[in-house]
């Protein structure tokens, strides 16, 4: 593995990880969001909505990623989806994290004090606010870790997208192996790559977390 | 103001209220003594309905609270919007204060008045204001609850009760969960309240307060209201065993 | 939607399944094996030795495990050891989840009581016997729950293994979609039988940890 050689592929894996990110990021965000709603919908105990949402939460735990993957890359058209891959990857990504997200979040709710809703329910305030004013703030608190450390599986998932084409980093390193049949250095180099980013997030996301949860909590610990 | 009629109350197959009856007047200080899982917080936390009763009448300045009474003495539960008309109008103080943790003590007082009785945040931030100074806390309007001592938060929750300006009080036990040496300044407060006219109902142990501030003591063992009256005769001279023997210890600690 | 095709491909999807639950119960077999040894890495009293635990945990947890399993894979073919690629499969799968059931392990060592220990100690007991009597089954006792949620882990993760050519349920799932042109039924079919894997093994670990919290409170 040559310097030159590496020069030469290097805007094919800049493109890669620039893929990756993409991926992660616009998967993370949708698979928040969706969790958040689900877990919001769950709180309404709705029979049948709340049985078909446990539904959906079983399934996108209960089965790999990349079976889902290959369901709504492959299996898609035949229900009319057609997807590319790189939009079947970012989907993929949103519904298996939000699967994940939906259980923080109840986690989350679950973990406030319920004195503190009961002075909210006591002194007359609306289910809307006691949500938005009570509930989230307090729920904030507990969820932060958790969030981060999906978030951080969330990434490392990434690299499963490359079985289905979507051309992210990993799948840019294996073409690169293929042509330059250096395959062992290649992987080697990307495990390295994924050692040091997968520690040096993890590193930032703990300050990231203990910054946060000392300003939710107000403990003046940072202060 | 507060009349309850043969209230009761179970939990699932465990009857923890068998059938109740008590009256609250106005400006009235009533305080709810008795042996623990005799059904006093049960009873008070039905009284805005944060429990349901099962069957009798609860009824706050006569409107029954809970349920709508239809005819032909069909019952259904209450609109939820009618509940909270009420519960706006019951103050409650809890034995663990409740406060809201990312809120500082003003913020504490004042969110009530916004999202509930609709303030601007301005006019909240006043009324709030002037509420922590009437329980002596003015100083303390910007400091969180994680920075405030038990009496301290305690207060802060009778001072976001009565911001709301009720027609009357719940207190659960209010210095239970307290310091002995914090006791005595929540105490202070409840007895202003008194003396200003609110009407009160409270659980408590404090048999000094009940001796002194209450206007009728109610003893309440397993489900049911025992004796009621004046504190001089509940305390010293009451017809139930009961009541005697549990008043025994305090009598032999304490004589007021 | 032909359901008919999952139904006349169950005889495969069930061997399939029965590949899939084989190899990872290797992986979390030998797995056990190696995160025992680098959980006492992490506790011993020897710095290398707690320096080389961490390590390990950190680049088997922070490398992907699709990484890990091509790694193995080429490394075993770069180096002429020309083994079938069940065992880079296995041994992916066991060198991974070792990380994570060394942490489960270290979690429970330090969810026993002190007192324990201490009582042993105080009684006369010796070093190796404190460790086999009252340590490790309780231990033991403790990670049983989560070994079995890692267990669930190791089942979803062995799809991978299907990039290497294990005739495991993914694998499968792609053949059947291929030969029968038929992807959703396909996959819906492997992940039916995924699904009933996970049921039976979370009915396992609710079973066991009720078992467990009545010989704790003894």
């Amino acid at each position: 593995m040559t310097v030159d050689l590496f020069w030469h592929y290097a805007p094919s894996l800049l493109s890669g990880f620039g893929v990756t990110v993409l991926c992660w990021g616009v998967g993370g965000a949708l698979g928040l969001i969706l969790g958040f709603a689900i877990a919001l919908l769950r709180r309404l105990r709705i029979g049948p909505l709340n049985w078909l949402l446990r539904a959906f939460i079983e399934l996108f735990r209960g089965t790999p990623f990349l079976v889902q993957l290959f369901l709504l890359y492959a299996g898609g058209p035949s229900i009319g989806l057609r997807l590319s891959a790189t939009a079947a990857g970012i989907l993929g990504l949103a519904l298996y994290a939000s699967a994940y997200f939906a259980e923080i979040f109840r986690g989350g709710f679950a973990a406030v004090p319920s004195g503190q809703i009961e002075a909210a329910i006591s002194v007359g305030m609306r289910p809307f606010d006691i949500m938005m004013r009570v509930m989230l703030p307090g729920a904030l608190i507990a969820v932060v870790p958790a969030i981060v450390n999906m978030l951080i599986i969330l990434s490392k998932e990434t690299v499963v997208l490359s079985i289905i084409t979507v051309p992210e980093l990993m799948y840019q390193v294996q073409t690169m192996a293929a042509e330059t049949f250096t395959a062992f250095d290649a992987i080697f180099a990307m495990a390295v790559f994924y050692w040091l980013l997968v520690e040096l997030v993890s590193r930032v996301g703990a300050k990231v977390e203990s910054r946060v949860t000392a300003f939710l909590a107000h403990d003046g610990a940072a202060a | 103001m507060i009349e309850l009629a043969k209230v009761k109350k179970s939990f699932g197959a465990h009857p923890v209220l068998r059938g109740v009856d008590l009256a609250v007047g106005r400006s009235e200080v009533v305080c709810l003594i008795g042996p623990s899982g005799s059904g006093k917080s049960t009873l008070l936390r039905c009284v805005n309905f944060l429990e349901p009763y099962d069957s009798g009448d609860l009824r706050i300045d006569g409107r029954l609270i809970g349920y709508e009474d239809g005819p032909e003495g069909t019952r259904r539960r209450m609109a939820a919007r009618s509940l909270r008309e009420m519960r706006r109008e019951i103050g409650m103080v809890f034995q663990h204060f409740n406060l809201w943790p990312h809120m500082t003590a003003l913020g504490n007082v004042a969110e009530p008045l916004r999202r509930v009785r609709g303030l601007t945040a301005r006019d909240a931030a006043g009324r709030a204001t002037a509420m922590l100074s009437r329980v002596g806390l003015a100083a303390k309007a910007d400091a969180y609850p994680s920075r405030l001592s038990g009496g301290q938060q305690q207060r802060v929750a009778i001072a976001r009760a009565l911001a709301m300006q009720p027609r009357l009080m719940l207190f659960d036990e209010p210095t239970s969960a307290l310091d002995p040496e914090l006791v005595g300044e929540v105490l202070e407060v409840m007895k202003s309240l008194a003396a200003e006219g609110m009407t009160m109902l409270v659980v408590t142990h404090e048999m000094g307060f009940a001796a002194h501030v209450a206007d009728r003591i109610a003893f309440i063992d397993e489900g049911r209201i025992i004796d009621d009256g004046p504190p001089r005769r509940v305390f010293h001279e009451s017809p139930e065993p009961r009541v005697r023997q549990f008043l025994q210890t305090y009598h032999d600690r304490n004589s007021f | 939607m032909k359901p008919e095709i999952i139904f006349r491909s169950f005889g495969y999807l069930t061997q399939a399944a029965a590949t899939t639950v084989a190899v990872s119960f290797a992986g979390i077999v030998f797995g056990f094996m190696i995160g025992a040894l680098v959980c006492a890495a992490r506790v011993s009293r020897r710095p290398w030795r707690v320096r080389l635990g961490a390590v390990y945990v950190s680049v088997f947890r922070g490398v992907p495990l699709l990484v890990q399993l091509l790694f193995i894979y080429y490394f075993l073919a770069e180096y002429g050891l020309d083994v079938s690629a069940i065992v880079a499969a296995v041994g992916a799968l066991a060198l991974s989840s070792a990380a994570y059931q060394a942490e489960i392990l270290r979690g429970a060592l330090n969810a026993v009581p002190r007192g324990q220990g201490e009582a042993a100690t105080a009684l006369g007991f010796s070093g190796l016997d404190i460790w086999r009597r009252v340590l490790l089954p309780q231990a033991l006792r403790i990670s049983t729950p989560p070994l079995i949620s890692e267990f669930i882990l190791l089942i979803k993760a062995s799809s991978l293994v299907s990039v290497v050519g294990i005739a495991e349920l993914t694998r499968v799932s792609m053949n059947i979609a291929t030969q029968t042109y038929r992807p959703l039924e396909a996959y819906v079919g492997g992940g039916l039988f995924y699904l009933a894997i996970n049921l039976c093994l979370a009915g396992l670990g609710a079973f066991a940890e009720r078992r467990l919290d009545e010989a704790g409170a003894r």
